[in-house]
């Protein structure tokens, strides 16, 4: 007898699609939760994690995820895949470090103006690779970061191989832990409603179809610009945050780990939901943490974990989950 | 259906062994009360392993012996060595950063020593490493000035680090004098220098052209290779057509393995002296590069390392080493790993306790005899004192690779052999213009 | 200075067309971007020093196994992983990139790391040209990549495998309409390219060791020539590896050595800015911009 799956959404989530329907506190709970449950799960992490080892843990978590949102974001909203993570983290840290060196600025203040000033040149350089599609912006994407470390290398300026040393921390404890996690959280909410503005709608039909938002009169490269300018900030303030962070920035800030794991963060998570990557995050660096006793061994099995979910579970971990919630699955006879 | 149990089990499975995996690394800590040192190793590199194994040699020594003496309790030592992965390309420097602090904080360690074995990340974990205000001795890897100008800087915040390796000042001074004795017996004055994109090796080719060029030398060229350059045939080439008698080459990175056997292949007629240069240190240096590394000169930084009678333990050591790990010490690490686990527990012994403040003040005292040479730190940079006489202070090495075997010639007062001259270079003194 | 100059220049253009011909023929016929190319590299180089000195084999035989072993390997990566995720660049890029990462780390795990490997080299000895001293195996590179050359050219243009596969990169649904099929031409190019770059590795690995770490730099050169010369030209890999094989020389001896590296990098930028189609990519031009 033939059989097929059937999916039908469960009759909560329908009533609860449009905000004026909620009727009872399970329908708001419903919608709740989702939303406030992750997120006071991330605020508490610090709390729960086993010892000062643990937090550290948490932030790195923290600044992968920003790295990893930062890239779903530029994919979703310009259809660009980036394959240099690395250019943002690495600009970002480099220039907290020369701010709190040579101006003698207190980290918070680099913070910003890293972020802004690292996003604003990251775009400068990608300006005019905008108009390439597909594997060819992946490509310049992919070498910025290698160059300009070459470049440092070679001219030894901003310290050359030996990299900038002395840079202050975070005043305490509560501020080095907290105010990553909470720019990730407002970041990641903050997107999430970005993309159903206006200026969010536009972007997305660019990176559905950039032929037919040009013919409906979009500026399509200034509207790249924008996105690209925002992703770019967030990735220069996880560069940043880890200069304040370690007190030193090096070479290997624009190492190629940092363009691959957020990558491999987002496809675990699921792409282009831009909460998937962060949930991503929260489940591969942790785990990595966990298998550093197995020494080599452990980027394999991390490597071979990435394939499998490539190959088999493409939509990603939270789409899965997302369906499960908000859909019944049954059989049904043909 | 069926899946879905499986997909469950597996789940469960997961979870469980996560579960034991902490459970036991857990009760593994309660146990005994060891002494924890930590030891932050690129431990897929040379100078990460050969560290790692002479730790654990000292270790096992002194273990046998029932441990050490802290008050009125003995206590063995336990050595934990995680993979900073420092060395390998493209790996962010957090890595050996959270390892770092992996050792401090979960592994409880009570001293640190070893790396991190790459400059930069050793610079960087100065300042973490003083915040949580453990005691590190490095021994192997950075071999920049920088480290131990940093503390002298600022005592009060470093005064927990230690050097007990050689570093680049030093070494370059060796050098030079070795070269001018080279200029004495053979009459050689033209060098041509070629070096490693690391502070370390950049420091020692500014000092080295800059002294040879007081002293009346002609230094040729200067070339800085990036880390994991793979070709040197253009430079070595510069140095033919110039006429070099002396190529004197510093690079750490395996690649120099390259650089080995296309001068071979490319017949330069100079003689090649490389300071810490992996590949040209290692005993299995002749088999890797099909004998081309004849004539070779190479420094493993510290007495010990190639054998040599700088002081009774030097032999002793070797030996124990070569029956525990079936192969003769390899990098310019082993040597000054295993003797400051001794260091340590001698300071151990004597402060008495493993309190930070006291094991420094302890460190600071230290005067006894290692494998190479008189240990002792200096009181303000905590950088160990060096010396051409073995009783006075640490002495360096320098072999030359001759006919299969890496032979001691330099300094004199502990060298085992002669200096020989590669055929190619023509056997009348002086140039050959 | 000049005659040496232009001899190593030209040894290392041609080694640097041996690296990229595989990536380029791959990518040329099934659009499918190799990040593993480098560990390929690595992994026949490994393997033919097992053969040699775990095994005991002859060295031709060991050598040809680790070419037909490379080759397998390729076409496995192709039929067991890729054709899931067919046509999806990103994901075959992240496919391959992470199978490459796990088969070298895998290779350290099993103690293959130091520069304690290295493959015996076919020829011994040395000529002297216009002055210049060049061993055996560097001529032996020169003449070995120009033969390669050459039999792929025979093969492209005068076997129907070889027109095959250029219909295929010509128009691949046309191609499926005259009856080729498509997967069964992309596992080919997949094992070609790797046996291609198995070649490369026992041709070049003797005049320097096999490390795990120096995959990461055989992909960067093979990308680097395959976009200046043009994604799929056979034609356009020999002249980028010439400008660049030159280019990283004379950056070496005049301005030092570290912008070898730098000049490989800016040309995969400058090109990819100004015509990312390369200097002798004329297909799809109008798929890589806006």
């Amino acid at each position: 007898m033939a059989r097929r799956l059937e999916r039908i959404d469960r009759p909560i989530k329908v009533l609860t699609d449009d905000i004026y329907a909620l009727s009872s506190i399970w329908n708001m709970l419903y919608v709740a939760v989702p939303r406030i449950f992750p997120a006071l799960l991330v605020l508490l992490m610090p709390l729960l994690s086993p010892g000062a080892y643990g937090e550290r843990v948490v932030i790195i978590t923290a600044i992968y995820a920003l790295l990893a949102l930062s890239w779903d974001f530029i994919s979703l909203s310009t259809g660009l895949v980036s394959l240099g993570q690395a250019l943002f983290f690495g600009v970002g840290a480099y220039i907290a470090g020369l701010l709190n060196l040579h101006l003698g600025l207190s980290p918070i203040l680099t913070l910003a103006l890293a972020t802004v000033l690292g996003a604003s040149f990251c775009t400068a350089l990608l300006a005019p690779c905008l108009p390439l599609r597909g594997i060819y912006f992946a490509m310049t994407t992919l070498v910025y970061p290698l160059l300009i470390a070459r470049v440092i290398e070679a001219t030894a300026i901003v310290g050359g191989t030996d990299g900038l040393v002395g840079i202050d921390s975070f005043p305490n404890a509560w501020v080095e832990t907290y105010l990553v996690l909470i720019f990730l959280l407002g970041c990641g909410f903050g997107l999430r409603r970005f993309m159903t503005t206006d200026l969010g709608l536009v972007l997305r039909s660019i990176s559905d179809n950039d032929q037919a938002a040009r013919a409906s009169g979009v500026n399509v490269t200034s509207h790249k610009l924008i996105a690209l300018w925002i992703g770019a900030a967030l990735g220069a303030f996880a560069g940043a945050y880890f200069t304040h962070l370690y007190m030193f920035v090096g070479l290997s800030a624009f190492s190629l780990d940092l363009s691959i794991l957020p990558i491999a963060c987002a496809v675990v998570g699921g792409m282009g939901t831009l909460a998937g990557p962060v949930v991503g995050a929260f489940i591969l660096v942790p785990l990595a943490e966990m298998l550093r006793d197995l020494g080599t061994l452990r980027i394999v099995s991390y490597s071979l974990l990435l394939v499998a979910l490539v190959l088999f579970k493409p939509e990603g971990l939270l789409s899965y989950l997302k369906r499960r919630y908000e859909q019944v699955e049954r059989w049904v006879e043909v | 259906m069926k899946m879905k149990t499986f997909r469950l089990l597996l789940m469960t499975g997961l979870a469980a062994g996560c579960v034991l995996l902490a459970a036991a690394s857990a009760f593994s800590q309660q146990k005994g009360q060891p002494i924890v040192i930590g030891a932050p190793l690129s431990t897929q590199y040379l100078y990460g392993w050969d560290a790692q194994r002479a730790m654990l040699l000292a270790v096992e020594e002194i273990n046998a012996k029932g441990g050490v003496q802290v008050g009125n309790a003995r206590r063995p030592f336990r050595l934990e060595v995680l993979d900073t992965r420092d060395l390998e390309p493209g790996v962010p420097l957090s890595e050996a950063m959270l390892v770092v602090e992996k050792l401090i904080l979960e592994k409880k360690a009570d001293v640190l020593m070893g790396g991190p074995v790459r400059s930069e990340a050793a610079l960087a974990a100065m300042d973490l490493i003083s915040k949580h205000k453990k005691v590190s001795i490095l021994t192997t890897g950075s071999l920049t000035p920088a480290y131990h100008r940093r503390i002298g800087e600022n005592y009060s915040k470093y005064k927990y680090l230690f050097r007990i390796t050689s570093e680049a000042g030093q070494l370059a001074k060796e050098a030079v004098d070795l070269f001018e004795s080279l200029k004495q017996e053979h009459g050689f004055d033209q060098i041509f220098i070629m070096v490693q994109d690391v502070a370390h090796a950049r420091a020692i080719s500014d000092i080295v052209s800059k002294t040879l060029g007081s002293k009346g030398w002609k230094v040729l060229g200067s070339e800085v290779y990036p880390t994991g350059a793979l070709d040197y045939s253009t430079g070595l080439l510069k140095a033919r057509d110039q006429k070099a008698q002396i190529l004197f080459v510093w690079m750490d990175h395996p690649e120099i393995a390259i650089l080995v056997k296309q001068w071979k292949d490319l017949k330069i007629p100079a003689l090649p002296i490389a300071g810490i240069s992996s590949a040209v240190e290692q005993p299995g240096g002749w088999a890797n590069t099909d004998g081309a590394v004849a004539y070779w000169v190479a420094s493993p930084a510290n007495a010990g390392n190639a054998p040599s009678n700088a002081t009774p333990l030097t032999m002793k050591f070797y030996e124990a080493y070569k029956k525990r790990w079936l192969v003769e010490p390899e990098g310019y690490g082993t040597s000054s790993s295993y003797t400051a686990v001794y260091v340590l527990a001698d300071a151990i012994r004597r402060a008495g306790s493993l309190e930070s403040d006291r094991l420094v003040a302890a460190l600071e005292k230290t005067d006894l005899i290692g494998v190479y040479g008189k240990i002792a730190f200096d009181p303000k940079t905590h950088q160990v004192i060096p010396s051409y006489n073995p009783k006075e202070g640490a002495v360096g090495t320098w072999f030359q690779w001759q006919d299969g075997k890496r032979v001691v010639t330099w300094p004199a007062t502990i060298a085992m052999g002669k200096i020989r001259i590669p055929p190619l270079m023509s056997p009348s003194k002086g140039a050959t213009k | 200075m000049v005659p040496s100059l232009i001899i190593y220049g030209l040894i290392n253009s041609v080694a640097l067309a041996l690296i990229a011909l595989g990536f380029s023929l791959t990518y040329g016929i099934s659009r499918v971007a190799n990040f593993s190319h480098g560990a390929l590299y690595v992994v026949t180089g490994f393997a033919a020093w097992l053969l040699l000195n775990r095994v005991q084999l002859n060295y031709y035989l060991a050598v040809f196994l680790a070419v037909v072993l490379i080759s397998v390997i390729g076409a496995s990566i192709y039929r067991l992983a890729l054709i899931r995720v067919r046509g999806m660049p990103l994901l075959e890029i992240i496919v391959t990139f992470a199978l490459g990462t796990a088969a070298l780390e895998a290779l350290r795990f099993f103690g293959f790391f130091g520069s304690n490997y290295s493959l015996p080299p076919l020829f011994r000895g040395g000529v002297t040209l216009l002055g210049v001293p060049v061993d055996t195996q560097r001529l032996a590179v020169v003449v070995i990549g120009g033969t390669l050359v050459f039999i792929l050219w025979l093969v492209t243009h005068h076997t129907r495998v070889g027109l095959a596969f250029r219909a295929m990169a010509q128009d691949e649904q046309a191609a499926m309409m005259l009856g080729i099929d498509s997967d069964l031409m992309a596992t080919w190019s997949l094992a070609l390219g790797a046996a291609l770059v198995g070649l490369s590795a026992i041709v070049l690995l003797p005049l320097s060791f096999i490390a795990t770490e120096s995959g990461a730099n055989i992909l960067v050169s093979a990308i680097a020539v395959c976009i200046l010369g043009g994604l799929e030209s056979t034609a356009g890999v020999i002249v980028a590896s010439l400008l660049i094989g030159y280019a990283q020389i004379l950056t070496v001896a005049y301005l030092g050595p570290h912008y070898q590296m730098i000049v490989a990098l800016l040309a995969i930028l400058v090109t990819l800015i100004v015509k990312p189609s390369g200097l002798f990519g004329k297909q799809k031009e109008l798929e890589e911009r806006v």
